[in-house]
This record gives structure tokens, sequence and C-alpha cells, in this order.
């Protein structure tokens, strides 16, 4: 029997992120986590899931291991389609990526998200990040976007120092409509002690399930902004030995984000 | 161009407007930063089509078309297929106040910018059109958060997207192209595109400028001699830059027979036309992967990286100069400096890393 301490925080991520994706679907991945969580959801619950990387590939079979990063030769294998990032981006503004699974650096209520700098201004930042990437176009044009983020205060933030993937915006109906975007916008955000989606009417982040042994309460403490509590929050639902066994085993075999060997922004 | 269009995002940004203003000037003064769409036309008219045996050294490439002041577009995508032989060239014949237009990139920034901090009079980047400059599972890029952090460059921020459709646009031959995102989000306010309402669905569409590189630089697993080329795994966004560019020097891991090209057409990602140097260069994406050829040499990117935060953190060039001093100016040619850094056990480890990817040569 696995209890709570057995699970790292990383592989409580990737095992909450495989499990809020449908089969039958195409998830955008991002590096790390979410290609984790992928291809946990592959080996389980969700055989049809298909996964695009944004170098170009659509549809890989991961047999040669988890890709160390997006651009990475191993993404490509025995795809059904590889070509650049011209025509994965094009496939997903027109609407065939389901999800969008991003990363950043600050997240508000409406779920915009911030991966290019943090303090200072844009012409004079305090600590520059890498850019968008891929991010701002997937928070855009994926159906819907599922952030992964450290569940900490200076990230949960009552405003973002800059949008770099657009979230809702202000909570406004119009918001991304007016923005010119086509996906439905923010859908799940995950952290290693929290799920949150986003309340129909106010598009404002709500608390969905906690870690077994925390409170809504609890996780109010860890965020900068009033969270919404859903009336039917529960727990978070913890690996199994199995599931443990295919993400240390079966994914990153070398323990690069789930025992963070190298350390990711 | 600024249109009076915008998103909502004008009231939620939290950009300050000294900035936003300082921005917004560089909408309404917008300039291509490499040539206009209309210049590399003219560039292309110029060049001579017939099938011509374009093979020269790197070296001789770079003194070709590489001079100060150049848009510089970068190929590959991050750690893949990078263009790191023609790079290293560069920063050897030196080029002071590039620009560099790229989606993601790694090492071939940050070889510049090093070669930057330790003699700005030799290579200086002036300013960079991009979506993502870092090192992916490695880490974040020590030497953007410094030249960043310092104002030591202009930047101007798209998604991958973005940078991608922009050299599409100039690839097209068209002066810029509506996409699905930036709006909304803060790049909307802070780089050169804008906002429109589209005269046939009334929606809110943003527009991105066309990106010319004045020189492309990519590297392929194969070509022939005149320049058609196949890539295979990620195209990134290769085949665009490549023909979006004025000029387009292009490194082969191995140049082919042109009756193999025309025995499968299409394969040819890059036709010959748009590229005027072929450098057959054996490892010419190291320590970056070739699908079908060899795999990351993560140990040298984290060797590099953490020499570059050394830097951040102390402001001690030391370590960096003697790096260019030993493995850029204390090496003839990319073979010698390849001999040199890795040790050949490991370039047989790291061809045996890619797995035999399938790819057809001949």
């Amino acid at each position: 029997m696995v209890t709570l301490a057995d699970v790292n925080p990383f592989e409580m991520i990737a095992f909450t992120g495989s499990r809020v994706l449908e089969d039958n679907t195409i998830v955008f991945v991002g590096t790390g986590l979410p290609i984790i969580a992928a291809m946990h959801a592959q080996m389980t619950h969700a055989p049809n899931v298909n996964l695009i990387f944004e170098a170009g590939s659509l549809a890989s079979i991961l047999e040669q291991g988890m890709p160390l990063s997006v651009g990475d030769t191993r993404a490509f294998r025995k795809a059904v389609f590889a070509k650049g990032l011209c025509a994965v981006f094009e496939l997903t503004q027109r609407g065939y990526a389901d999800y969008a699974f991003i990363g950043g650096a600050q997240i508000d209520m409406y779920g915009n998200v911030c991966s290019t700098y943090e303090g200072g201004d844009y012409l004079k930042p305090r600590v520059r990040f890498p850019g968008s990437g891929g991010a701002g176009a997937m928070a855009a044009n994926c159906e819907k976007t599922i952030a992964i983020m450290a569940l900490e205060k200076r990230r949960f933030v009552k405003k973002v120092d800059f949008i770099t993937s657009i979230g809702f915006g202000d909570g406004s109906p119009d918001y991304r409509l007016k923005a010119g975007v086509m996906g439905s916008g923010p859908y799940r955000v995950i952290t290693n002690q929290a799920l949150f989606g986003f309340d129909e009417k106010t598009r404002r982040m709500m608390l969905l399930e906690y870690l077994p042994g925390k409170s809504p309460e609890a996780i109010q403490e860890l965020v900068d902004f009033e969270l919404l509590i859903s009336p039917d929050v529960r727990e978070m639902a913890i690996p199994t030995e199995h599931d443990l066994f295919l993400l240390q085993k079966k994914c990153d075999t070398e323990g690069f984000f789930l025992k963070r060997k190298v350390v990711e922004q | 161009m600024e249109t009076g269009v915008n998103s909502k995002i004008v009231d939620v940004t939290q950009v300050s407007k000294e900035v936003l203003d300082k921005q917004k000037l560089r909408k309404q003064n917008f300039e291509y930063w490499g040539p206009t769409p209309r210049e590399a036309r003219k560039a292309a008219v110029a060049k001579k089509k017939g099938l011509t045996d374009k093979r020269m050294p790197i070296e001789q490439a770079v003194n070709m078309y590489v001079k100060d002041g150049i848009n510089l577009g970068i190929g590959g995508f991050v750690n893949t297929r990078v263009p790191t032989a023609i790079l290293w060239n560069i920063v050897k014949k030196g080029a002071k106040d590039l620009t560099l237009s790229l989606q993601s990139s790694s090492i071939c920034c940050e070889w510049l910018a090093g070669m930057m901090i330790v003699n700005p009079d030799h290579v200086s980047i002036k300013r960079v059109e991009l979506a993502w400059w870092g090192y992916e599972v490695i880490g974040i890029a020590p030497l953007l958060r410094y030249l960043a952090g310092n104002q030591m460059i202009e930047i101007d921020d798209y998604t991958n997207y973005g940078m991608s459709v922009r050299f599409k646009a100039g690839a097209m031959g068209i002066p810029f192209i509506p996409v699905r995102d930036h709006g909304g989000s803060d790049m909307e306010l802070v780089n050169r595109g804008a906002m429109i309402q589209c005269p046939f669905s009334g929606d809110n569409t943003y527009l991105v400028p066309a990106c010319h590189p004045d020189v492309g630089i990519i590297h392929v697993p194969m070509c022939d001699m005149y320049g058609n080329a196949r890539i295979f795994g990620a195209l990134c966004t290769c085949p665009e830059i490549a023909q979006a560019a004025a000029h387009t020097i292009m490194s082969t891991e191995t140049i082919i027979d042109n009756m193999a090209i025309r025995r499968y057409p299409n394969l040819t990602e890059i036709p010959y036309p748009v590229v005027d140097a072929v450098c057959e260069q054996q490892f010419g994406s190291w320590p970056g992967a070739v699908y079908g050829m060899y795999w990351f040499d993560m140990e040298h990117f984290l060797y590099f990286r953490s020499m570059c935060d050394e830097f951040r953190k102390t402001g001690n060039k030391d370590k960096l100069k003697a790096y260019y001093d030993e493995y850029f100016f204390g090496c003839d040619t990319w073979d010698d400096f390849i001999a040199k850094i890795v040790p050949h056990k490991k370039l047989i480890e790291l061809r045996k890393r890619d797995g035999q990817q399938p790819i057809i040569i001949s």
C-alpha cells in the first residue's frame, strides 16, 4: 500500500496531470512533467492520447524513452507526421489540439501565466526568463490549457508581471474573443498539493482537490488571491504502486524531472 | 504600425506606462530589422539560378556573407540541428551589432553572448527577435539573463509560432501574416506586431511582420552540391528561414549525389536556389543532435552553461576567456575544435544514442 510519504511532489504532479487527460485526444506537450504525464496516461487509462511536440511531430511512439526536450530526436520516433513548428502550430490553430500543457513562473486567478520575466519591468527585468517559447501560442489556440506550477505564494499572485500565455485576462466574458484567440482557455492548474479548475461563470480559479491531510484553508494560505472552493472539493487521488512503477521505470527512468537531477526553470 | 485597435490587454497589463509608450513608439516607427520584403526580393532576383557547385569551406562562406550589422537567422530548435559549426566560424571571424532572429535557441545564442562579454569589439549582439532563448532540460540561459537584466540588448518577443510564421511570411514573399496568438497577452503591447480588425471576419486579428534575415544559417543531414537538402526528424523552421533569408549558408553532414535528390524529389525540403553556400561538415551541429546521425552531448551543454552561470554570479570572465582562447582561437577549423573538445569515444557513443533513426540517404 502506497502512502503519501512514498510519493514525491513531482510524481504527484505527473500522476495528476495524467488523470486529467481524456482518451482519444491530442495533447500539445511542453518539456518535462507534461511529457511524463501524457506517457503515463497512454500506459493506463488513455491509450489513444496522442502527442504533439512543437518541433513538429504528431503521435510518435516513445519507445526510445522519454524525450528530454520537445525538440529531442526521440520525440519523432515512429511519428505519423513529422514536419516543423509551423505545421503543428497550424494544426493547433485550426482546432486539432485538445490540450495545451504549459508551465510558467507566475499565474493569477484568471489563469494568465507569466514566463517572460519576474520583477522590474519589461525593459529592465530583475530576472529575465527564456520567453514565451511555444506556451503563448498553445495557451491561445489549444482548446483547453493545463498549467503546471509549484504551489507558492510568490507564484500564485494577484497580478502577473507580464501575461505571456493568455488565460481569461480580467475575467470578462469576451476577453479571449477580443484577443482574437481560438481556444476556450484555462482548464486545470496542477500543483503538488492541489488541483484547480475554473468557475464557469466568473472564470476564476477554483480549488477542486487538495492533498490528503491538507485542507482548503491550508491551500488558500499558499495562494495570494482569493480562491473559489468547489462545492464538491475532495482529496486528490494518490498514485498506486503500479503508477509509481510506470513513472519511475517506464517514463522518467533517469529521474531527470521526477528526481530533478537537472533543475529546469 | 499602430492601428488603434487592441484587445482588452490594455486594461489588464501590469507593464508600466513608460515602457508601453516606448514600445508603442517602436510600433509606430516600425522598420524591418533586416532586409525589407522588397530588398529580400531583389537579393533573390540577383542570384544566378543555374545548378552550380556551391561547395566551399564554412570559413569562406562566413567571410563572404557575414558582415557587421546584419540580421542573422539561426536555424534548428533549442538543441536540435543547431548550426553550431557555422556559428563557431562567425564567432572566430567576429561580427558586431548583430540582430539575431530565431524561434528557440540555446548554445548558438550563448556562444555569441559569451564572446560579446569577453570582447565586445569582436562580437556584439544589438538586438534579438525571438520566442525563446534557453537550454530546456539543462536550464535557463545565464547570458540572456545577464544581457537582458543589464539592458545590453533590445528584445522583441513573440511565440514560437509567431517567429516561425514570420519566417514563413518571408519565405512566401508577403510582408506580414495574420495569426491567432499574441493577442490578449502583453506581447500584443510590447512586440512589433499589430492588432487589426479583420476586414472579412470582423475578428480582432494579430499581424506579425515578415522576417527576412540577411543571412540564414542552417545545418542539414544531407544535400547535393547545389544545395537541394533533405531533413529528417524535425524540420524546425529551417526551410522557412532558408527561403526567407537574403542569403543562406548551409552546412551538411554529408553531400549526396544529385541523382539521389532527383529520384525522390518529394524529399527535398530546401530547394537549391535559396542556398548560397554548401559546406560539408560532419558533426556540424555538435553538441546538438541530428536525427539519424547523433544525439545531444548533454555534458558539453552543462559544462558551457555552468561556466556562463558562474560569470553571471561572480562577474569574473577569466574562465570564459580561456574557453574562447583555447577552443575558438586555438583551433583552425571545426574539425580541429571537435578533435580537441570531444573524445572520439564520446562521438561514437553519441552516434549510438541516436538509436538509428531511419533516414533515406540515396
